[in-house]
């Protein structure tokens, strides 16, 4: 693109690209997130993955996020996110990548999946930015989750104080579970 | 413990504290800055500490890492205490206090 003249901008641009690869991100978060074209990317992704990226549409909905398990994951990213993007001047891409690899670091030593892919968390950033989700902080351990965006944060109880009735019984291996 | 073993133990532990806090922000600010807890102002002024700063910082009375743990939430997540029995085991809870956690020292960072 024409923007992307500078040698050093253009090799910053591939180095974002492939730790977003590396971290299993979908050809259309690198189209969104950096500047290359999508020859450029195509070829880079082959490279690096050793295999031609997934085909097929983006999860575009809000529910999944909120949906029990899901919304732990997505709520503690969505944290760090927000830490991250207050207290430092990255650029957006960077602040993505940061968050998520502090959250599977986060995930992975209390043993569980993570179950938040690199995709659907700039999903999550994104539906935060366009108000089509919000934190709402919860009125019994203060912490803020995901949620619609009109929650009542009075009445508001996260589902890690209040479980819903069947939460974590079924889950599978690498799943949070509960009693 | 004697007052002089004290000392040395709080030699030790802020020596081990700045060098990780060091070598943490040199690595990646950013999330050195989550990890430690610390405005960035003071993660400038650790990240430019010579090695004899360091040891002259470090030997004093006081310890100069804060806990971070400091509310009866927080707190009873991290030690498995007063949490609703059916989420009572490690990971969810290890998993809930760093959500309480994350989400409070955003806020805290920014408020003047």
């Amino acid at each position: 693109m024409a923007t992307s003249k500078s040698v050093l901008g253009d090799s910053r641009q591939i180095g974002r690209a492939v730790s977003l690869i590396n971290l299993g991100a979908r050809l259309q978060v690198l189209e969104s997130e950096t500047e290359l074209s999508y020859e450029r990317l195509l070829r880079l992704y082959k490279e690096v993955a050793g295999k031609s990226p997934s085909k097929g549409q983006l999860p575009f909905s809000t529910d999944w996020f909120l949906t029990w398990q899901p919304n732990i994951h997505a709520s503690l990213f969505q944290n760090i996110h927000t830490y991250l993007a207050k207290t430092s001047d990255l650029e957006p891409v960077d602040v993505l990548i940061k968050a998520y690899q502090l959250y599977t670091e986060q995930i992975a030593s209390c043993d569980i999946e993570p179950q938040l892919s690199i995709t659907r968390a700039w999903r999550l950033v994104r539906f935060m930015e366009n108000n089509m989700l919000s934190m709402t902080q919860c009125s019994k351990c203060g912490g803020h989750f995901v949620t619609e965006p009109y929650e009542n944060a009075k009445h508001y109880v996260c589902g890690m104080c209040v479980p819903p009735a069947r939460a974590g019984k079924g889950a599978a291996a690498g799943g949070i579970h509960l009693q | 413990m004697t007052s002089e073993q004290i000392l040395a133990e709080i030699r030790e532990a802020n020596l081990t504290y700045l060098m990780l806090a060091q070598s943490l922000i040199r690595a990646d600010k950013a999330q050195a800055l989550f990890r430690l807890g610390l405005p960035e102002e003071s993660a400038d002024m650790i990240e430019a500490l010579s090695p004899a700063q360091i040891m002259k910082i470090a030997s004093g009375t006081m310890l100069l890492c804060r806990f971070r743990a400091d509310d009866d939430m927080v707190w009873g997540l991290l030690t498995n205490h007063n949490v609703n029995a059916r989420t009572a085991n490690d990971a969810t809870t290890r998993l809930h206090a760093g959500i309480v956690m994350a989400g409070r020292y955003a806020a805290e960072t920014i408020a003047p």
